[in-house]
């Protein structure tokens, strides 16, 4: 295990540099330097670092500073460079290209981006800078999404990367899962193909229900705590697209056309509707006169806010009942069984879900349990394994794939019969994750 | 008359998962814990209706408080919801506030050595998080005389540990420093211990001795006179099952599983002592007495002697750290050091995980949680765990002996068990 006595973090006063910090203080006992453009920023994120932990006692262990007055001093000490600032070659090549030159040989450096290449990234670095770069792909808020992505491209060196790895799970806690440099690497690149998916089928059936529908279809009961969409509000729809965007332009995979980013998100993003953080996205809450609050969602077809209906979808209700009483082989027989347009759309969801999931493992990550790993700790979704077996196993699973017109990958088709096809029962009750 | 009773086994809930937010019920734990224990003990629901035919299986369920927390009593009856397999199994809830899982295995014990039945499965059971904690506060203070000690307290039980610390203190003229910076390290080793136990619902938490002793700032608030919230167990959902059995079933089981029906570990003691109800009889009652907690001595004192052992035979302990000042009174209970010695102990590691006597290997209480009706049975599995080699990454090298200490109320209802090949 790598031995990381000093930190430096780049971006340090946002969400994501200021918990990433609390974190590497309190779990590494590390003296992190937390730079960001202005002093007052950067002591905001020390007070937002030691709160995310829970523990005033690391505040020693954070010390402020700035890119201007700081940067080369704290970047020489340091055992680790950890980079958050803005998501844009733009923004991070120049700091890069700082950090390189009074960089010592040694130290690692890493970046947190969610999407951009790390191969491109590394190359402001020499030789052994670029050995020591890495993606290190934390999730917000970081103390309790322990889920990071070691990001490595060809120049690594496989013994640090295990190091680093190790320090990461073992010192950090995390939940490391290793991925090769693709675009938006692995949780997102399937979490984002779900949402954007789902927001496509939103516009398909707008007449019917659009977005409202869509996460009722694609609610608790498949998996999640969140519906997709509202997944979406939550990140922001800039983000969604930026991310969309980039695997959409730099893969071709079986599920390339629905990485488009459907034409009224566009629309909305140019009109300034972002979702939770711009108080108004695919949905909209609003309190009235006397406080109470009221929920709104975006009508695809008129671009109105229309008052968040309800739905009348018979086999829901049933199969939340179930889950709410953890019987979920009943509640997974409904869900395989009920008839309707709803039900069929779950079914395609959940078969596509499960299909891309085990569909990179190869191409973005070695074993199916980092892609379970990726989606159980970073989204809090039921891993695509762990959904095979709660459908009665890999041939039911895909059964339903063929009839959903959906590519049954080949790790299925392979897997062997009366064996439990999920692996990580022991880290990751994937029960806990369906919301009943 | 008598019968020896073995532990098989069993499991317990991840303590990490918040079932409300779940949208899961009582009902929900208790399908997966009971679905889950069996398979881990390998008894199938076929093989319950077998033993049901001739009337030699039951099941003992201790829970504290259902009915306040989820608006349900008469959970002993709930069993026949996870399987029908449980049709006309004898079934009924046991009560002793925090030792309600323990007062459901003495019951559970007493039928097997009585040779009523063969296999006895307790199961313990609390869902607390479907309330705020000041709500779930104050129906924890109805395991005190309410009327006399909770009414109209926030918190009530933190405050009766903390006076509980401050008799200590001034019973055995302590240093206060010495006496604080031992509970914090009471606090620091739990915390430690549950970071090994993959069910421990703090395992992802942060936790040092320095914020352990940072009593008082904004991020470790006083909770009870010197205690403070790290000096606290949290609010915990959970369940814990363990199956127990006769000589006669455990010979039949260990045959089928292969191994010698030595190598399954038994209960070789027990005891069971109630000590005056309010926190102030208590004290009154101690006065001039070497222990302040007398009962809870004496009933460790009664296992020690059921089994014939003394603590020099006892390789682990699983206690009661509803708060650090409850295992600190423990240490001398267990008669790991003289009464008012206790912080000498704890400075010399000896209750640390690779100490002489490890103290919570699992992470107790403050580490791995305490939904209150479960606590007893999770450390008998815990125990169980020590004993067969199992307990993975918080397994203690070469147990034979362990012992738990079980309490309700402000140490009122006392349980010990003590567990062995």
């Amino acid at each position: 295990m790598r031995e990381i006595k000093t930190v430096t973090v780049l971006g340090a006063n946002g969400a994501m540099g200021a918990g990433s910090a609390g974190v590497i203080a309190a779990f590494g006992n590390a003296k992190v330097y937390m730079l960001a453009r202005d002093l007052e920023k950067a002591k905001d994120g020390v007070e937002k670092a030691y709160n995310s932990v829970k523990a005033e006692v690391i505040r020693k262990n954070l010390i402020p500073g700035t890119y201007d007055a700081d940067l080369e001093r704290c970047v020489s000490e340091s055992d680790w460079v950890f980079e958050l600032v803005a998501e844009s070659y733009e923004v991070k090549e120049p700091i890069n290209k700082r950090i390189a030159k009074s960089r010592k040989p040694g130290t690692i450096v890493s970046t947190v981006s969610s999407g951009l290449s790390i191969e491109r990234l590394a190359k402001a670095f020499d030789e052994d800078g670029q050995k020591h770069y890495y993606g290190t792909h934390f999730f917000n808020p970081p103390y309790k999404m322990i889920l990071c992505e070691l990001v490595t491209h060809p120049g690594n060196d496989k013994k640090l990367t295990k190091d680093l790895g190790e320090y990461l799970s073992n010192k950090l806690g995390r939940a490391v899962v290793y991925t090769n440099d693709t675009p938006a690497f692995a949780g997102n690149r399937v979490g984002f193909q779900l949402m954007n998916e789902v927001a496509i089928f939103a516009e398909k059936y707008a007449d019917k229900g659009g977005i409202a529908l869509m996460d009722e279809i694609m609610g608790g009961y498949t998996g999640r705590a969140m519906g997709p969409l509202a997944t979406v509000d939550f990140v922001g729809l800039d983000v969604h697209k930026a991310i969309v965007d980039n695997i959409y332009d730099n893969t071709k995979d079986a599920a390339h056309s629905t990485f488009k980013l459907p034409a009224y998100m566009q629309k909305m993003i140019d009109e300034g509707k972002l979702g939770m953080k711009a108080k108004g996205g695919l949905t909209k809450i609003t309190k009235t006169a006397d406080g109470k609050k009221e929920k709104f969602v975006y009508n695809i077809l008129t671009g109105a806010y229309d008052p968040y209906p309800k739905f009348d979808i018979a086999y829901i209700p049933k199969v939340k009942k179930l889950i709410q009483e953890s019987n979920y082989k009943a509640a997974m027989d409904i869900v395989k069984t009920a008839k309707g347009m709803e039900a069929d759309l779950a079914r395609y969801f959940i078969a596509r879900y499960i299909s891309y999931s085990l569909s990179i493992v190869g191409e973005v990550v070695e074993t199916k349990e980092m892609v379970d790993m990726a989606m159980g700790f970073g989204f809090n979704w039921v891993p695509a394994s762990a959904f095979v077996d709660f459908l009665g196993g890999p041939k039911d699973t895909i059964a339903i794939m063929e009839k959903s017109k959906i590519p049954v990958p080949t790790i299925l088709t392979k897997s062997k019969p009366n064996k439990k096809f999920y692996e990580l029962g022991n880290i990751l009750d994937p029960r806990s994750l369906f919301k009943g | 008359m008598s019968d020896k009773v073995y532990v098989l086994g069993g499991e317990q809930t991840d303590f990490q998962r918040n079932w409300s937010k779940e949208g899961k019920t009582f009902m929900s734990m208790m399908r997966e814990i009971m679905t889950d224990a069996l398979e881990k003990v390998g008894i199938e629901p076929s093989e319950i209706k077998k033993l049901n035919k001739d009337n030699r299986v039951a099941v003992f369920v201790g829970n504290f408080d259902a009915e306040q927390y989820t608006n349900q009593g008469h959970l002993g009856a709930f069993l026949t919801e996870v399987d029908p397999a449980f049709y006309g199994v004898p079934s009924a809830r046991y009560e002793a506030a925090c030792a309600s899982g323990s007062v459901a295995i003495d019951a559970a014990t007493t039928h097997i050595r009585a040779k009523d039945y063969d296999v006895a499965i307790v199961l313990g059971i609390e869902v607390m998080k479907t309330v705020s904690s000041t709500i779930g506060g104050d129906f924890l203070g109805t395991a005190a005389y309410y009327e006399k000690e909770a009414k109209g307290l926030s918190f009530p039980f933190p405050k009766l540990f903390g006076k509980l610390a401050d008799v200590i203190l001034e019973r055995y003229k302590l240093k206060e420093e010495v006496f604080m910076d031992a509970l914090a390290e009471i606090s620091r080793i739990n915390y430690d211990n549950a970071k090994r136990n993959p069910k421990s619902q703090t395992r992802s938490w942060f936790m040092n001795k320095e914020h352990a002793m940072n009593r008082g700032s904004e991020t470790n608030m006083a909770v009870g006179g010197r205690l403070c919230i790290t000096d606290c167990s949290q609010v915990t959902d959970g369940a814990a099952v363990v199956v127990l059995a006769s000589k006669k079933y455990t010979d039949e089981y260990a045959k089928k599983k292969g191994i010698k029906t030595s190598e399954i570990p038994q209960v070789k003691g027990w005891g069971h002592r109630v000590a005056p109800i309010t926190f102030d009889a208590k004290v009154a009652e101690s006065l001039g007495n070497k222990y302040i907690l007398p009962w809870t001595r004496q009933t460790v004192k009664d296992a020690y002697d059921r089994a014939d052992m003394s603590v020099k035979d006892i390789d682990v302990f699983e206690t009661h750290d509803c708060f650090t000042s409850s295992e600190y009174a423990a240490i001398s209970a267990f008669g790991i050091t003289e009464p008012g010695k206790e912080h000498i102990a704890i400075q010399d590691g000896v209750i640390d995980f690779k100490g002489k006597k490890p103290i919570n290997p699992s992470g107790g209480l403050i580490g791995v949680g305490h939904p209150v009706g479960a606590s007893g049975a999770r450390m008998m599995l815990d125990l169980y765990k020590q004993v067969t080699g199992t307990a993975g990454e918080y397994q203690v090298p070469k147990v034979k002996n362990g012992l738990m200490l079980n309490i309700g109320g402000s140490a009122t209802t006392n349980m010990v068990f003590i567990v062995g090949k």
